[in-house]
């Protein structure tokens, strides 16, 4: 916060270069023109720049919260219609190619980051070199961060899965300690294919392959180290009624044991056998990439009715404020 | 309220806006929550006695408000719109409640009948559609409002996930995983901030202000790790912070044992050197700097890095004093880096008193609800579990909070007070906002992540703000 208002300090810089500029007391640099303009120094122009980030961007912030939040004594609602106008434009006063241009929907084409500069066409063959480099830079970057994040994600599966071992194997030992009254009836020749599939779907195998409906096959060429309690606990008819009836009390009817009817358990209605997949469309933005970067996702987000409907709160505010659309 | 106006709201599931921007400065404020529904007139809702006593016509007569409608409904989408209706229905009856129980005209009774009336729309089961389980939560939670007394029981028996078995809880927070970005999003961005701001450490010393079952950290260890290139990874600490007390609190230290033997083991699996200490925050959840043991000095020094994470599924009614203690705490002892996520409230929200926060937060979690449905739309049972695991204590608990600040406290947000308190914002990289973005590319197309000041980055669902992840620095070093 404290950042977005630093102390006032009187800029002097202007009042030298051009004699018919006046400084008002709110640091505002005015001309002494008949017509008074306002002149965008660097410092307002930054104050600009970060009071319409705070706001989500050009395209949401209007020229009273824009003014609202600079908080500038003497700035009038014209004069922040006009500059926010250029602003949208990429018209900027100043040749700033800066980072909140590139990051800015990471559109780094070098045909968009050319849009940006406008009609000075003076600064286009210069700056196109440096564009590129710049463009080539940030792909890379992209795609470390992607190998990451897959590594990331797999570390986290892998943890998660030893939680959920370890709660499983408990509660195999309490079952068989506790021998219940038949609800299970025993540990032997409880049917839970479909709970054995649903850890099998912890392990995410690869980016590529990234569906969130494991399916029996993925097992093997998946990245599963050699952790022997895994490999003990998967593909083996252990006796883990994960979803045990025996130490629930009250209305968890809907965690149950049942026969091999996916749909009784939750965590089967996600974790299905059945490896219904597809491919989805690329990720947000990032149409450029190729291939690795294609993910499988669940089918049903697909399901024509079921995209339209959103509660009568999400789609009143999808459309607050001027912003557009989500399925627009 | 005008009963006629209900004729000229729009079905067709797009509306446009009618009006944007405020009228007039003071009503600024005001327009967020007030102008986002263009299928409801909210302005004759919110005025006159004479809404309740059309409501209260709707309470009693059931066929009444469908009859009025049904000539004029178009063709196929008439499904989509008794649901839509009974959805409104359902806002209706809860605003009116929450307005019962603390606006001007106040009054228990009126809210016990409306609640009553409620209860027998709302359903918590997977077969009712999103808008009854959400209004469900709400029932109940406004329910414990009247009951409670403000609520002072509350805090920290009701709705505590212990309370739940634990394999309810592991299966809800699996699928909370794996069904939407939100817990993922803060844990990546507050990791990859974390490698870079202990780039050249030769150790690291973390203090978690909710450890829970330190998922977050299995991640960061990997990365560390793993870097082949460069030094050789430094040495990792983390300190947990433990409830005292009895109960529920001696439950949260065994669960925080049993969390550092899981993440040694996990570190031990891939190599990182780690060691995991427990600290105790006193009976009333203060942090005192004091429990906690440092490690100072030149370059045997360690990187001290504050991790706080108040988000799903993470409990919400920690009592600001506590997080406030732990941030200061973080100042006091110069961290590194700080990294706060936390829900997100839309700007304005405190407005309105109680009515307007809570009718903010029936619209944040009425996002979340639509979020993931729109991810898993067939898996209503895996969300309705989640739902029950999570959503619901968590919209209980805020609630409960919001209640009890009442309206002479407007509480922003944690990074607000951070920035007022002294501390520096430390700019997110390119390579965390790119992170972000891959990560929401693997759900749902409704998720964008925004960037909100140089330090900040939002996780929105359909232009709604959900979750910030946010920066923060007290140490001397100069950014």
């Amino acid at each position: 916060m404290e950042r977005m208002f630093p102390p006032k300090k009187p800029s002097t810089m202007n009042s030298h270069d051009r004699p018919m500029c006046v400084q008002g007391d709110s640091g505002l640099v005015l001309t002494t023109d008949p017509k008074p303009r306002l002149r965008w120094t660097v410092e307002l122009h930054e104050r600009f720049v970060d009071a319409v980030a705070q706001l989500g961007g050009p395209d949401k912030a209007t020229p009273k919260t824009i003014m609202r939040v600079m908080g500038v004594k003497g700035l009038t609602l014209y004069h922040l219609k006009s500059h926010l106008q250029k602003f949208r434009l990429g018209k900027q006063p100043h040749k700033d190619f800066n980072e909140h241009s590139i990051k800015d929907g990471m559109r780094a084409s070098a045909l968009d980051l050319q849009r940006n500069i406008g009609p000075s066409s003076a600064m286009i063959g210069r700056n196109m070199n440096e564009m590129q480099m710049e463009v080539q830079r940030r792909l890379h970057e992209q795609l470390e961060v992607q190998k990451n994040l897959q590594l990331r994600i797999e570390a986290q599966g892998k943890y998660m899965q030893s939680i959920l071992e370890k709660a499983c194997h408990t509660l195999a030992g309490e079952n068989m300690a506790t021998n219940m009254k038949g609800t299970i009836g025993g540990p032997q020749g409880t049917p839970d294919v479909g709970v054995m599939k649903e850890f099998s779907s912890l392990n995410f195998p690869s980016f590529q392959d990234l569906n969130i409906y494991g399916s029996g096959d993925h097992l093997d060429q998946g990245f599963i180290p050699t952790n022997n309690s895994e490999s003990l606990f998967v593909g083996k008819k252990r006796p883990c009624p994960y979803s045990g009836n025996d130490p629930f009390k009250g209305d968890h009817h809907k965690v149950q044991i049942s026969p091999p009817s996916m749909d009784s358990d939750p965590m089967s209605e996600i974790y299905d056998t059945k490896p219904v997949v597809l491919h989805g469309e690329s990720i947000g933005d990032q149409k450029k990439f190729d291939a690795p970067l294609k993910l499988e996702r669940p089918s049903p987000k697909r399901s024509p009715l079921q995209s339209e409907r959103t509660s009568p709160m999400v789609n009143a505010s999808s459309v607050a404020q001027g912003r557009s659309s989500p399925f627009g | 309220m005008d009963m006629d106006t209900i004729h000229n709201l729009d079905f067709s599931g797009y509306s446009t806006i009618t009006n944007t921007t405020p009228s007039s400065e003071d009503d600024y404020a005001y327009c967020t929550w007030n102008h986002w529904s263009p299928l409801v007139n909210w302005d004759a809702l919110t005025a006159t006695p004479d809404d309740f006593h059309h409501l209260l016509d709707s309470i009693v007569s059931d066929g009444a408000v469908e009859d009025n409608l049904s000539p004029d409904n178009v063709g196929s989408n008439s499904v989509t719109e008794e649901e839509d209706l009974k959805g409104l229905r359902l806002v209706h009856l809860l605003m009116a409640a929450a307005e019962a129980l603390t606006g001007a005209t106040k009054s228990r009774e009126l809210a016990r009948v409306i609640l009553v009336r409620l209860k027998e729309l709302v359903s918590h089961s997977a077969h009712a559609s999103n808008m009854e389980r959400l209004a469900a939560y709400f029932t109940d939670a406004l329910q414990g409002l009247l009951e409670g007394a403000g609520g002072a029981h509350n805090n920290n028996t009701r709705h505590h996930p212990n309370h739940y078995h634990q394999n309810d809880t592991l299966a809800a927070f699996q699928l909370l995983q794996d069904m939407s970005p939100y817990v993922k999003f803060g844990h990546f961005t507050a990791n990859q901030a974390i490698l870079e701001a202990v780039a050249h450490e030769r150790r690291v010393h973390i203090v978690d202000y909710d450890i829970m079952e330190g998922v977050q950290w299995a991640s960061l260890m990997q990365a560390l790790a793993s870097n082949k290139t460069g030094p050789p990874a430094p040495h990792l600490r983390i300190t947990a912070l433990s409830r005292t007390g009895t109960g529920t609190a001696r439950r949260s230290i065994a669960s925080v044992q049993e969390t550092g033997r899981r993440l040694t083991a996990f570190a031990a699996s891939l190599g990182q050197p780690f060691s995991f200490h427990q600290c105790r925050l006193d009976s009333d959840e203060t942090f005192r700097t004091s429990s906690l043991k440092v490690v100072h000095g030149g370059g045997a020094g360690e990187a001290l890095v504050f991790n706080c994470m108040l988000n799903l599924p993470h409990l919400s009614y920690r009592a600001p004093d506590s997080v406030a203690s732990f941030l200061s705490g973080a100042k006091a002892l110069k961290a590194r880096l700080v990294t706060v996520v936390e829900e997100e409230e839309e700007a304005g929200s405190n407005v309105g008193g109680f009515v307007g926060r809570f009718m903010d937060s029936l619209h944040h979690y009425s996002a979340v609800f639509d979020s993931l449905e729109a991810g898993f739309p067939m898996q209503s049972r895996a969300r309705a579990l989640v739902e029950r695991v999570f959503l619901g204590p968590r919209i209980a608990g805020s609630l409960g909070r919001i209640y009890r600040t009442g309206e002479e406290e407007e509480r922003g947000s944690w990074g607000e007070w951070l920035g007022a308190a002294g501390f520096r914002g430390v700019p997110l990289s390119f390579a965390n906002h790119c992170q972000a973005k891959l990560l929401l590319g693997l759900f749902n197309d409704g998720y964008r992540v925004e960037e909100l000041g140089s330090n900040k980055l939002v996780l929105d669902w359909k232009s709604r703000r959900m979750l910030s992840a946010s920066l923060w620095t007290s140490s001397p070093d100069s950014h």
